[in-house]
C-alpha cells in the first residue's frame, strides 16, 4: 500500500494495523522519518510533489523490490506539505517471513525515497527558507543497490 | 497550448508553479523552451541548467524531443523525499 498525504499521520497506528494484517509473516522491519530540528534552526519542512509522477515512480520502486526480494507485503507513506519539528515525513514497513529480506528491503526503498523519489523539500528556519536536496551519502547509499 | 509546470527551486525564481501559453516562435523541442524560459524570466540559466530534467505529458525526455504545442511540460530539480 503506497499512500502520499497532505494531513498527519500517527506512525504506530499505522504499524499495528499493518502489523495486523501481516499477523502470518515472521518478520517486519520499518523505517520512520521525521522532521528534525538542526539544533533550532528549523522550524517546519514542506514537501512538494508531482501529482500522479511520484506515486507511479514509488511503486515502480516497490514492484522492483518485491521483484528483488520475497516479501509479503509493503507499506510507504509519505507526507507532503508542511510538517513541523518532530512530525512523521515518512515510514516504510516490510513484512516478510525471514528478516533479512525485510532489513534489505527496507533500506532498498528507503535510499530510492531519499534520492530518486519525486519530491521537494524546502527547509523554513531562522535563516529563512532553502531547498534541500539529496546529500552526496544520499546518492552513494543509492549505489550500493546497483547490481555488478 | 502548453502548460508548464515548475517544481522545487525553480518555482520560488520563476514566481508562479504553473504557466499555460502558446509555443513560443521558433520554439519547436524542449532544448529551445528551456532557454526561451530561462530568459523570459530572467533565471540566470537555472532553467537550462542540466541537472533540471524535463517530464512531457509525465514521462521523462531528453532536450531534443520536438514539441507540438499541445503538451504538460514539467521542469524537475533534483528530487529527494523522506
Amino acid at each position: 500500500m503506497i499512500t502520499i498525504r497532505d494531513t498527519p499521520f500517527k506512525p504506530s497506528k499505522e504499524l499495528e494495523a499493518f502489523t495486523q494484517a501481516n499477523c502470518d509473516a515472521g518478520a517486519i522491519t520499518s523505517f520512520l522519518g521525521q522532521v528534525r530540528s538542526e539544533a533550532g534552526k528549523v522550524n517546519a519542512l514542506y514537501l512538494e510533489q508531482y501529482p500522479g509522477v511520484t506515486e507511479t515512480g514509488i511503486m515502480d520502486a516497490v514492484a522492483k523490490a518485491k521483484a528483488r526480494w520475497t516479501l509479503t507485503d509493503v507499506m510507504v507513506i509519505h507526507r507532503v506539505g508542511t510538517m513541523d519539528v518532530g512530525e512523521p515525513i515518512v515510514l516504510v514497513a516490510i513484512a516478510a517471513k525471514h528478516r533479512r529480506p525485510a532489513f534489505l528491503a527496507c533500506d532498498y526503498l528507503m535510499d530510492y525515497l531519499k534520492t530518486q523519489a519525486v519530491f521537494w523539500k524546502r527547509q523554513t528556519g531562522k535563516d529563512g527558507s532553502k531547498w534541500i536536496e539529496p546529500r552526496t551519502e544520499d546518492y552513494q547509499d543509492k549505489k550500493r543497490w546497483e547490481i555488478r | 497550448m502548453i502548460k508548464i509546470l515548475y517544481f522545487g527551486r525553480l518555482s520560488d525564481m520563476a514566481g508562479r508553479r504553473t504557466e499555460t501559453l502558446a509555443l513560443p516562435q521558433g520554439v519547436r523541442n524542449i532544448s529551445a523552451l528551456r532557454a526561451w524560459l530561462d530568459t523570459a524570466h530572467d533565471l540566470g540559466g537555472a532553467l537550462d541548467d542540466p541537472s533540471v530534467k524535463t517530464m512531457v505529458d509525465q514521462s521523462l525526455v531528453h532536450n531534443d524531443m520536438s514539441l507540438n504545442g499541445n503538451e504538460e511540460i514539467g521542469f524537475l530539480p533534483p528530487v529527494g523525499g523522506g
